[in-house]
């Protein structure tokens, strides 16, 4: 048996992951990168409008501070952030971005040659930093060179199929070589989980077609819970059909969101901030609008940017101006685009403490996957690229503090063994011979969760959804795979990714159910208020082999008592 | 008047296969707006889970799902299928890379140029606690060239290949370009020398093609002819330096 072995194993290669690569490989540790994708084609990349740090190098009556920013940070989560976690990210902010800086991303540039800040939904102060509306691709090619730089191994267009758990210790993983078909078990001191999210869970999502959620269900299979998965954040601007997503940092520069009726509709919702509210409240708006009958035939509604002009369009918002002609067919110069509320990010993951550890040794988690819990029940703007920069550097530099350079013994045995089950699993697969794709059951899934899981979620939807998917896993259970070979077998991976979906959904739909108020993206139109003497804690989910068992968590309170949410 | 009916004759190639090469015709029912990214992931659900390519935003940043659509390399995620209808149409790997498996295609020589030109800004020395200060009007002379998804489309149609397979390549130089003119790189003479060769900037043929093909209006000839100039005008400037040295000294003779 081939047995590869490196300190660290980073499954992941999108900004999180190599973020994390690289911190551990200059502590000195023998570090690799295992990828579905080439690392460039990470949905990182897709990041547009901005990353947050309190420079207060854009003018403002005040200079921003850090503890603005968690201020910010935690009011936007509806408090169910933990405090503690937000201040670390807060205050690293500066550093982290700096060091991008330093490293070669082509930020925009105020008029004296600082980095350039724009005003993002829910922020008190121009922070999100930016490279026009491409901010993610500029961060990750970016952290990419560095690993060129590092020469640091990437195990490109390899999947991960499993955790190995060794006495209480994840050891490794089971890799497949997608392109020869082969499972090979790769050895680690410690893996750190760096996947992204779970957006593809959903029909309507901005999120590339590769987010399925896999590191999550990898955890979650070792009897790792999962937090908070009922926290799903709908953006308000994607765009209409495709849901490609239409950056905040178009409504930063100014643009209006405006109902059929030729209305600034968010006076109704967000008075005072008006478009710049926070995204659970603006998407709710949207989406309201759709539903109440104000909306375009079709059902959408549209960004008004045409009286910012051509210059600054062109200047502040190149990429989100082509992705409009490309895909609407809309020249945002001369027309308003089309947009509709759609899923985009995944508040819940594998819970960590603040330097990535989760609550098996040896296993460690940074970036969308994990929870903190620095979003809370809704990330802003401009956190999330900060999140995986913050929370990549800590995790590999734990990650590289625990396990020394000494080598490690191999441990065949634990692998064959483990190798063999999977093995054994997959033959069992093979003779199944129903005739069901699995396409069938990933569609009617994503449909479901957008149709009853939500914007809006109450609990006849929510029990069905419940019942739905009980249907769909057994329907599942009897799927078999009619090619044997694992080399480019697009049905196997399908087969995979759906049944960690399934379980994810599984998850989402148990803690929506359960948790009886309205918290940030959970909006329960039959318990419309936030309950914090109930509800401000986060939730739990094991997996057991009935579905998703819940259980619940305190949230850390430092120095910001939850108060009624305005904006 | 036009059917709904799409027509994609596509390339396949299965190494293992006798022949392993062949075309096979698809079909699929279309909806208003959708791209051929959309129509292939319906084929390998639908219809043959055996036909590979790559995909992954589907919003044209991430550079995976380049291919030949028609003779004309583009990236599949942003090509209409509207476009598509009035004849089969003809889907191909990207050319001039090695083919894997169907639409997938090698890219470890594109990478190999890529890594080659030490893609990383060696930064000159800063305070670590401060952004390094750029006017704007620097950084929009150096964003065209930012924008590069590394998709690999320019080096299809390049034809300085056809001369030398060791050219850099147009993304590679565009990428050494937004290096040089980036003011916070200190390499300005390591770089301007490693380009300064046939498979460098003197390979280009300066045809523009490169140009023309990008997805996201990168022009690498723009930052080869830059490059070309900067090294002339070193040259010049070594000349006149050496000349008027020879001129002081004889003077002094």
């Amino acid at each position: 048996m081939e047995l590869l072995s490196h300190d660290i194993l980073i499954i992941g290669g999108g900004l999180a992951g190599l973020r994390a690569a690289i911190e551990a490989k200059k502590s000195g540790r023998d570090v690799a990168i295992l990828s579905k994708v080439h690392p460039l084609r990470s949905h990182s990349v897709a990041a547009q409008g901005g990353i947050n740090a309190a420079l207060g190098n854009a003018p403002a009556p005040s200079k921003d501070t850090w503890k603005n920013h968690a201020f910010d940070t935690i009011k936007g989560s509806d408090y169910l952030a933990d405090q503690d976690a937000v201040e670390v990210m807060c205050r690293e902010a500066t550093e982290r971005v700096v060091e991008m800086e330093h490293w070669g991303t082509l930020f925009s540039r105020t008029k004296d040659g600082k980095i350039a800040q724009r005003p993002f939904g829910g922020a008190g102060f121009p922070r999100a930093c930016y490279a026009a509306d491409r901010t993610g691709h500029s961060l990750l090619h970016t952290l990419y060179e560095q690993v060129i730089g590092l020469q640091i191994p990437v195990y490109e267009e390899w999947v991960a199929l499993s955790l190995v758990v060794d006495e209480g210790r994840c050891a490794g993983a089971l890799g497949l070589h997608f392109f020869e078909g082969k499972i090979i078990p790769i050895q680690a001191k410690a893996v750190i989980l760096a996947t992204g999210g779970y957006g593809r869970t959903y029909l309507r999502s901005t999120n590339a077609v590769i987010n399925t959620g896999r590191g999550c269900f990898l955890a979650y299979q070792t009897g790792v819970p999962l937090e908070d998965m009922e926290f799903v954040q709908f953006h308000p601007t994607s765009l209409f059909g495709t849901n490609i997503l239409i950056t905040e940092g178009a409504r930063g520069e100014g643009g209006y969101l405006i109902n059929a009726k030729g209305e600034r509709f968010m006076e109704r919702y967000a008075p005072h901030l008006m478009e710049l509210g926070p995204r659970d409240i603006v998407a709710r708006g949207a989406q309201t609008e759709i539903d109440q009958g104000r909306g375009f035939e079709g059902g959408y509604v549209s960004l008004d940017l045409r009286h910012l002009g051509r210059e600054k369009i062109l200047d502040r918002l190149p990429g989100i101006r082509q992705i409009a002609m490309d895909f609407a067919g809309v020249d945002p110069i001369l027309k308003p685009i089309p947009i509709q509320p759609a899923q985009h990010y995944s508040m819940g993951g594998i819970p960590t403490n603040v330097d990535g550890e989760t609550q098996l040794p040896g296993l460690l988690a940074a970036g969308e996957c994990a929870c903190v819990s620095v979003h809370g029940a809704n990330r802003l703007g401009g956190n999330s690229l900060l999140e995986t920069l913050v929370f990549g550097d800590r995790a590999g530099r734990k990650a590289a503090e625990q396990v020394g350079k000494e080598r490690e013994i191999r441990r065949d045995t634990v692998f064959q063994n483990h190798l063999r089950a999977f093995q054994i699993g997959l033959e069992e697969i093979f003779e199944r011979k129903t005739e069901e794709p699995s396409f069938l059951i990933r569609d009617e899934m994503k449909a479901l969760m957008t149709s009853q899981v939500g914007i809006y979620r109450n609990e006849p939807a929510l029990l069905s959804a419940k019942e739905k998917i009980k249907e769909l896993k057994k329907r599942f259970l009897k799927i078999g795979l009619k090619q044997r070979d694992l080399a480019f077998n697009h049905e196997a991976i399908q087969y995979w990714d759906l049944e960690g979906m399934l379980h994810l959904v599984d998850a989402i739909v148990e803690g929506a159910l359960v948790r009886k108020e309205s918290r940030g993206s959970h909006f329960r139109v039959d318990f419309p208020n936030r309950d914090d003497e109930h509800w401000l804690r986060h939730t739990l989910a094991f997996k057991t082999p009935e579905g998703a068992k819940l259980d619940y968590k305190e949230v850390t309170i430092t120095s910001y008592p939850p108060k009624e949410r305005t904006y | 008047m036009t059917s709904n009916l799409l027509t994609l004759r596509i390339k396949r190639f299965h190494k293992e296969k006798d022949p392993p090469q062949w075309i096979e015709t698809f079909q699929v029912e279309i909806r208003k707006g959708m791209n051929l990214l959309e129509a292939l992931l319906y084929i390998q659900d639908e219809q043959d889970g055996t036909l590979s390519f790559r995909y992954s935003c589907r919003g044209a940043v991430c550079g995976s799902c380049a291919m030949r659509v028609n003779g004309k390399d583009v990236l599949a995620c942003r090509t209409h299928v509207e476009d598509l209808l009035e004849k089969p149409a003809l889907i191909e790997p990207l050319p001039s890379f090695p083919v894997i498996r169907d639409l997938i295609v090698d890219l470890s020589v594109f990478f190999d140029h890529y890594r080659n030109i030490e893609p990383y800004l060696q930064g000159k020395p800063v305070s670590p606690h401060v952004e390094y200060l750029m006017e704007e009007q620097k950084r929009k002379e150096i964003d065209p060239y930012i924008n590069c998804v590394l998709c690999g489309i320019c080096f299809g149609t390049c034809p300085a290949f056809e001369k030398d397979s060791a050219f850099l390549g147009p993304a590679m130089l565009a990428k050494a370009y937004r290096f040089l003119a980036d003011p916070r790189d200190r390499r300005n003479d390591e770089i301007l020398k490693a380009v300064n060769t046939q498979q460098g900037v003197w390979g280009c043929k300066t045809v523009f093609n490169c140009v023309k093909v990008c997805p996201k209006e990168v022009p690498p000839t723009h930052g080869i002819v830059k490059m070309r100039g900067r090294i002339l005008r070193y040259r010049l400037v070594s000349i006149v330096s050496r000349l008027s040295s020879l001129f002081s000294h004889s003077k002094s003779i």
